[in-house]
């Protein structure tokens, strides 16, 4: 075998490896959308079917009633995730980054620390203070505590995307006689869209994807997102199996839809969140 | 309020200039020292009315809780105290609960077996993954795009799609098996605790593995070609070149691919409740999921604050760690002016 083969036949094992790789991670959704457009009687059979054999609707239309309106709160609990964090975040990271303080590093510590800190001992807590104002079984609750996942992330992130700003850009701004407030909203903000956008996507899918807060925020039925609904639709009918795709295919479709709409702010985001560091 | 803060600051520079001009030459020099202090003044306040909603923000939904819940862990919480923020004290008794109580210490073994168990299949894969889509060949662009899925999907939903892969009779896993005939009849995945255990285990791998893939690939897209080459010259194998050469290099992205990914599995929570419900028979509680269950499920809200507390240790341990391996961007702070 000539060496030109022989890098060659690598090239394509290495191909062959990938593609096994990608098997195995996208064989679970490829079961969900053909398991959503299967009978939940074809589903329950003891036998899997590799491939679909009688597809329908019917879950769908079962779905459509059943779970949009928690597709809409699951909406509104994304969008306003996303506000929380863009008005909380960027002045926060703007100010980390661009300005001498003495408390700087003792902050970032914090939000380095703020990351770590399992959900479950914030839910706790902020359970039965939300009792006490208030703020359990609505949207501002569930909001603020969706938050703590989307907004030490955020503002790492854009800290490190303003380091990139050149410094004579604001200083200009200052020389033209613009307030520290107008430098900000009218030269910071529009330079920064690449990393607002990332973190607004993020922030978006952890209100979407949030599901330990929905379930102890949430504790009656007055609000339901997806993740409760899904959750609950699990419990009351662990039968059907069609349904429960059928809403799972809701479920990710917006991660869906920025992968492919958004694909590079969720790329940098990945690495961003990290290299942080 | 604010406004007219920022607008007396903003005035106050403007007057030392005119001052300055006023008394001539001679006073120059003091009088730019004045200007500059209060610019610098009027800088530091604008700075911390920047970060005033983080700080609200971070006081009321880290501190708050957390300082809360380590009081509740010393209190004795009962169904009628909840509307109450504060009930009777009662000493270690919570902590004293948790030691002794079997599902507790079950829990908290659990929990660690999984975060190892999660890391090592994590960082196996996903550096094998990541070396991998490094080469050159048809479809990597595509590959590295597809493999990231897994990591934006609602952890809940993960849980759903697994339990479905995973069940007793119909499930895809089960099928699998059977055909390739590596088992005779259905495993019942999902109703044996260590089976349980195990599978929240290999979808907590399947979910975490993109991340693992994505932060090592962009760090061996880093090390300098000349490294590589130099070494290929010197006559340095394949498995030395990676261990003698690339590893050192990407060493502080694994850290911290390894710091974060303990992070993520410590508080894995959704998968649990998805997969088994923390059963059979408690048996596959982790420390999030048992603490869950003493609080909302038993009212036992001192209780689950102690185990929150058992856990929130074991996650900060490795926070000295991570402000370590981050070190370079808390001393960063480049970004001010002058």
């Amino acid at each position: 075998m000539t060496r030109l083969q022989r890098s060659r036949t690598l090239r394509w094992l290495c191909t062959l490896g990938a593609a096994a790789a990608l098997v195995l991670v996208l064989f679970p959704l490829y079961a969900v959308i053909i398991g959503s457009f299967e009978t939940t009687y074809n589903l329950f059979s003891p036998t899997y079917h590799w491939l679909p054999i009688s597809p329908t609707l019917v879950n769908y239309r079962t779905v459509l009633s059943a779970q949009s309106g928690h597709v809409l709160t699951s909406l509104i609990v994304g969008i306003g995730t996303a506000v929380l964090a863009l008005v909380v975040a960027v002045p926060a990271a703007y100010a980390l980054a661009k300005f001498r303080l003495r408390v700087t590093v003792v902050l970032v510590s914090g939000l380095l620390v703020a990351q770590i800190v399992p959900s479950i001992v914030i839910a706790t807590s902020l359970f039965l203070v939300f009792d006490h104002i208030d703020l359990l079984n609505s949207y501002p609750g569930l909001i603020i505590a969706d938050g703590t996942y989307a907004i030490p992330f955020a503002i790492l992130v854009l800290r490190a995307f303003f380091f990139t700003l050149p410094n004579e850009l604001m200083q200009a701004a200052r020389v033209d006689g613009a307030s520290e407030w107008q430098t900000f909203r009218r030269i910071v903000i529009p330079l920064a869209r690449p990393a607002v956008i990332t973190v607004a996507l993020f922030a978006f899918l952890n209100g979407w994807g949030d599901f330990l807060f929905a379930l102890t925020i949430l504790n009656g039925a007055t609000i339901e997102p997806i993740t409760l609904g899904i959750y609950n639709y699990l419990g009351n009918y662990t039968q059907d199996w069609g349904a429960v795709m059928a809403s799972v295919v809701f479920a990710i479709t917006p991660a869906a839809v920025m992968l492919v709409v958004a694909q590079r702010y969720i790329a940098s985001g990945l690495t961003a969140g990290s290299v942080v560091g | 309020m604010i406004r007219a803060n920022l607008k007396a600051v903003t005035a106050a520079p403007a007057q030392g200039v005119g001052a300055g001009q006023g008394n001539g030459g001679t006073h120059t020099l003091g009088v730019k020292k004045a200007r500059s202090f209060t610019l610098e003044h009027r800088r530091q306040l604008a700075a911390w009315l920047f970060l005033t909603p983080a700080i609200l923000y971070v006081l009321f939904a880290f501190v708050l809780p957390i300082v809360y819940n380590v009081m509740l862990s010393f209190e004795r919480s009962s169904p009628e105290s909840i509307g109450s923020l504060t009930a009777p004290f009662a000493g270690l008794a919570n902590y004293r609960f948790i030691l002794s109580d079997p599902t507790s210490r079950m829990a908290i073994i659990h929990t660690f077996e999984f975060t190892a168990g999660s890391l090592i299949g994590q960082f196996i894969i996903g550096f094998t993954l990541a070396l991998l889509f490094s080469l050159r060949f048809p479809g990597r662009t595509l590959g590295r795009s597809l493999i990231i899925v897994p990591w934006l999907l609602p952890l809940i939903v993960t849980g759903v799609i697994f339990k479905f892969l995973f069940q007793l009779e119909g499930g895809a896993v089960n099928q699998l098996l059977m055909d390739v005939g590596l088992a005779h009849q259905p495993i019942d995945w999902l109703d044996t605790p260590h089976l349980g255990l195990l599978t929240i285990l290999i979808a907590n791998i399947w979910l975490g593995v993109p991340f693992f893939v994505v932060l090592l690939y962009s760090a061996l897209q880093d090390v300098p070609v000349e490294v590589k080459e130099a070494a290929l010259i010197d006559g340095a194998g394949a498995w030395q070149r990676l261990h003698l050469v690339i590893v050192p290099i990407i060493l502080p992205v694994i850290e911290v691919v390894l710091l974060l990914g303990f992070v993520f599995t410590v508080k894995v929570f959704d998968l649990v409740i998805a997969l088994t419900g923390g059963g059979p028979a408690n048996g596959t509680q982790l420390i999030t999921t048992w603490s869950y269950n003493l609080s909302f499920q038993q009212f036992s809200f001192s209780q689950g604050a102690a185990l929150n507390n058992v856990l929130l240790v074991l996650a900060l341990i490795c926070a000295p760690l991570y402000l370590f391996v981050s070190r370079a961007s808390l001393r960063r702070s480049s970004g001010a002016e002058r």
